[in-house]
């Protein structure tokens, strides 16, 4: 990739991703959302997020086949149970990731 | 007496900002590691590649550019680009009543880093009154900021010495569950998350990372019908008591 692509794209990135993150809030700043819209936009965060994990899980960057294994989705299950019972993203992460490495070791 | 609350209405710093926010930046540490690793190995020049730290602040989004370049032309990683952060205007729209309240400048700086993590931390402080929700806000950025662009370096330097056997790759994905499972509050969020995350698994096989969209938009429509039920139901019990 030349210098002058990669400028292009960084250029592109840095401002289309300002625009989606600043445009609603410069435009919608002075005016008020239907109630209705408020309350469906409280379940954006947890919709989004939870695409956003199993896309990553399973590599969902299209062309290749779903990809999580076993011991994968064991150790996720098994960081979901932590996360319940602590509330704690960081106990959640190392369980998760001490189950991974111990799983792949075992089997 | 107004003297001595002057020190903590003054601070310019948020401490809870820093007990929320330290739970979701540690994850970030990896994140950046593996980012930072992968932006060694890219085909995009390095000087650009670190630059989309700073600028884009979108560890996906960014993972995915440094990946594809090179393979992909350059509309490809624009527009994968564009559709990854595309979440980000339903962030700006859930965000645009709390910052009804706030001086033009913050409306202005607050969108630039307005990614997963103060997201989710902004939103529980919805509640705040709008000077403390800025300091708690404003908090999170340099704290998100600061740390994603030292872990990003980092990774490029001590990257590629970490052993592919720790898999720092699927640290992630744990992430993006926890927040997914933390910002679960009421039932219709359960069923948005339910919904978007099953739905982003059929739509897996879509190029661009599209699967991630067309699964949180059914994710929150399937949030909306639930709510409009659940209203439903509780308005005819109370009708009938």
């Amino acid at each position: 990739m030349s210098n002058r692509a990669a400028l292009l794209v960084l250029v592109a990135a840095t401002l289309g991703t300002y625009a989606f993150r600043a445009g609603l809030i410069l435009l919608l700043a002075d005016r008020s959302l239907p109630v209705v819209v408020e309350r469906a936009l409280q379940n954006v965060g947890p919709a989004v997020l939870a695409a956003l994990t199993v896309n990553l899980a399973v590599g969902g960057d299209g062309g290749t086949s779903v990809d999580i294994d076993a011991i994968e989705l064991a150790s996720l299950g098994i960081a979901a149970v932590v996360g319940l019972r602590t509330k704690n993203l960081v106990f959640m992460l190392l369980a998760g990731m001490a189950a991974l490495l111990l799983l792949t070791e075992i089997f | 007496m107004e003297t001595e609350a002057a020190p903590t209405r003054h601070s310019r710093v948020d401490r809870q900002a820093f007990t929320d926010a330290i739970p979701l930046l540690i994850p970030a540490v990896p994140f950046g590691f593996v980012l930072g690793l992968a932006m060694t190995k890219s085909e995009m020049p390095l000087w650009a590649a670190w630059l989309t730290s700073p600028l884009v602040f979108a560890g996906a989004a960014q993972l995915t550019m440094v990946t594809i370049a090179g393979t992909a032309s350059l509309w490809a990683i624009i527009s994968a680009v564009l559709v990854i952060n595309s979440r980000h205007v339903m962030y700006s729209a859930a965000l645009a009543p709390l910052f009804r309240e706030q001086p033009r400048w913050f409306r202005w700086v607050g969108p630039v880093m307005l990614i997963d993590q103060v997201f989710a931390l902004a939103m529980l402080r919805s509640d705040q009154e709008p000077d403390s929700f800025r300091r708690y806000y404003i908090t999170t950025m340099v704290l998100f900021g600061t740390t994603w662009n030292v872990a990003v370096p980092l990774g490029m330097v001590i990257g590629p010495v970490i052993p592919e056997a720790w898999r720092l790759d699927f640290a992630p994905v744990i992430m993006f569950a926890g927040l997914a499972l933390f910002a679960i509050k009421r039932v219709p969020a359960g069923v948005a998350a339910l919904v978007g995350g099953s739905i982003s698994l059929l739509a897996a096989g879509l190029s661009d990372r599209l699967g991630i969209l067309v699964g949180a938009v059914c994710g929150v429509v399937a949030g909306a019908i639930a709510e409009q039920r659940i209203t439903t139901l509780t308005t005819r019990q109370e009708v009938d008591q």
